[in-house]
């Protein structure tokens, strides 16, 4: 599948009266790795759910665009059909086994994977083993595996991934970020898109291209692979300066 | 409607192997029958066979509202409705599924319900169990179609325990008066005619379309 790119112009979303982003621009190239930062309630997440389709923009312009030569702009329904999220929690039934599970996300989307063909997705993720055991059994780092691997099953375009370190231990950790980048590649030949979200600037560099600072509902920068300031003590530095100067003003 | 019966089946299995829901609402009728027997001690016939249609479908209707409580319980645990949500195509079909699953454990439930009546109060419900099984079916399909979207609106606030039952019981009364009459009728030797069964298709009919339209929108964030 063609990768797809990720636009948005002047994008605002409210609950209520709390603003949680506040008329911001961004540009996701097809096939661009982006890590949004931010400290907790900065918008992070609401940003991701636009992105997914799941939540639509109270104000301004959201457009999902394939980049095959037709350039298609998709709807939010095409959207989600090429789009694999990861939320804070694993969104496994912990009654269904790990095949089971992966077999419900895969029809969810239209297909109906052959036994092998989820043997195979279950191999990648080391899960291969526990197939048959239910997710709710299974410790933090399997069900976190496992969650990757229905966000995946059905080949999607781009993969959305929010905060997916939460609760792992620093070697789960290594071996998540290890397996995430191994899934850049859409297994058609073609990059995926990759949006995560994480408080954890060392992830960010290990699995972006670029970064976006997000603080208070504003991109603040956008630091990019090969810019001066672009390595996790300098978006650390920058993330505990954006905090400081809230403070302050508070 | 491959997602609807991927929806049935995920929600059969689950609650197979939980069975979460059907010992609760089996559980909730069995202690309804049981109050109403010390309720109603030593009845004559003739009130009973008048009140047994009553009984029955507060009976079943509470019940109702118990499993349809719990209708996106699994959803909530990990989040899995931000996975339904995720879900390309009408989301209508989602609530399909959904509705069917709780279908048919509601009617698995109403027939437990009323062998155990008919032992406990002495009725013959076998009269006119054809009509009465029409009514059941048909009264079900408008109490799965507006629960379920009532359901999937109230689970992630905070007060869905108290929110479900006071939007619910409403939209059901139009339901509860049929089904009550239909069933009065049937028990009393008459065939249930399409007059009977008339209002119970058409509230139906209109709360699945409604709910099967509206759903896109109860998913949004």
């Amino acid at each position: 599948m063609s990768p797809i790119r990720l636009r948005g112009e002047g994008v605002e979303k409210r609950y209520g009266r709390v603003a949680a982003l506040r008329g911001i621009d961004f540009d996701v190239a097809a096939g661009e790795s982006v890590a949004i930062l931010g400290a907790n309630g900065a918008g992070k997440s609401s940003l991701l759910k636009i992105l997914a389709g799941l939540s639509r923009p109270s104000s301004g312009t959201f457009e999902a665009r394939d980049e095959s030569p037709s350039g298609e702009a998709l709807g939010r329904e095409a959207l989600r059909a090429r789009v694999g999220y990861v939320g804070h929690a694993t969104l496994l039934y912990g009654e269904l086994t790990a095949r089971e599970n992966l077999a419900f996300a895969a029809r969810l989307h239209g297909q109906r994977p052959s036994r092998a063909a989820l043997d195979a997705v279950l191999a990648e993720f080391a899960l291969a083993d526990v197939a048959e055991r239910r997710a709710d059994t299974f410790s933090r780092g399997m069900a976190q595996r496992l969650a990757i691997a229905r966000a995946v099953v059905h080949g999607p375009s781009v993969l959305l991934l929010d905060e997916p370190f939460t609760g792992l231990d620093e070697a789960s950790g290594e071996r998540l970020q290890a397996r995430l980048l191994s899934q850049r590649d859409d297994g058609a030949g073609a990059v995926r898109t990759l949006v995560v979200v994480t408080h954890d600037p060392r992830r960010a560099v290990a699995l972006a291209d670029r970064a976006l600072l997000v603080h208070r509902g504003d991109i603040h920068a956008t630091p990019a692979r090969g810019d001066d300031g672009f390595d996790a003590e300098a978006l650390r530095e920058r993330l505990v300066a954006l905090a400081s100067s809230a403070e302050a003003a508070a | 409607m491959n997602v609807a019966l991927t929806l049935l089946w995920k929600d059969l299995v689950t609650e197979w192997r939980s069975r979460d829901r059907i010992v609760a609402m089996t559980v909730f009728s069995f202690l309804i029958v049981i109050v109403f027997q010390f309720a109603f001690p030593e009845m004559e016939q003739e009130e009973l066979t008048r009140l047994t249609p009553g009984l029955l479908w507060v009976t079943y209707v509470f019940a109702a509202v118990i499993g349809l409580g719990r209708t996106f319980a699994t959803e909530l645990e990990n989040e899995a409705m931000t996975a339904l949500a995720l879900a390309p195509g009408t989301r209508g079909w989602i609530f399909l599924g959904k509705a069917t699953a709780t279908w048919l454990l509601i009617t698995l439930v109403q027939v437990l319900t009323a062998l155990v009546f008919a032992l406990f109060f002495r009725v013959d419900l076998s009269v006119g169990l054809g009509g009465s099984l029409a009514i059941v079916a048909f009264a079900n399909v408008a109490i799965c179609s507006i629960g379920t979207l009532l359901s999937a609106m109230s689970v992630r606030s905070r007060f869905r325990e108290v929110l479900l039952p006071v939007l619910l019981i409403p939209t059901l009364i139009p339901v509860l008066a049929a089904a009550v009459r239909g069933t009065a009728s049937s028990l009393a030797g008459e065939s249930v005619g399409l007059g009977l069964l008339q209002p119970l298709v058409v509230i139906g009919g209109i709360y699945l379309v409604l709910s099967f339209l509206l759903f896109d929108y109860v998913l949004d964030e």
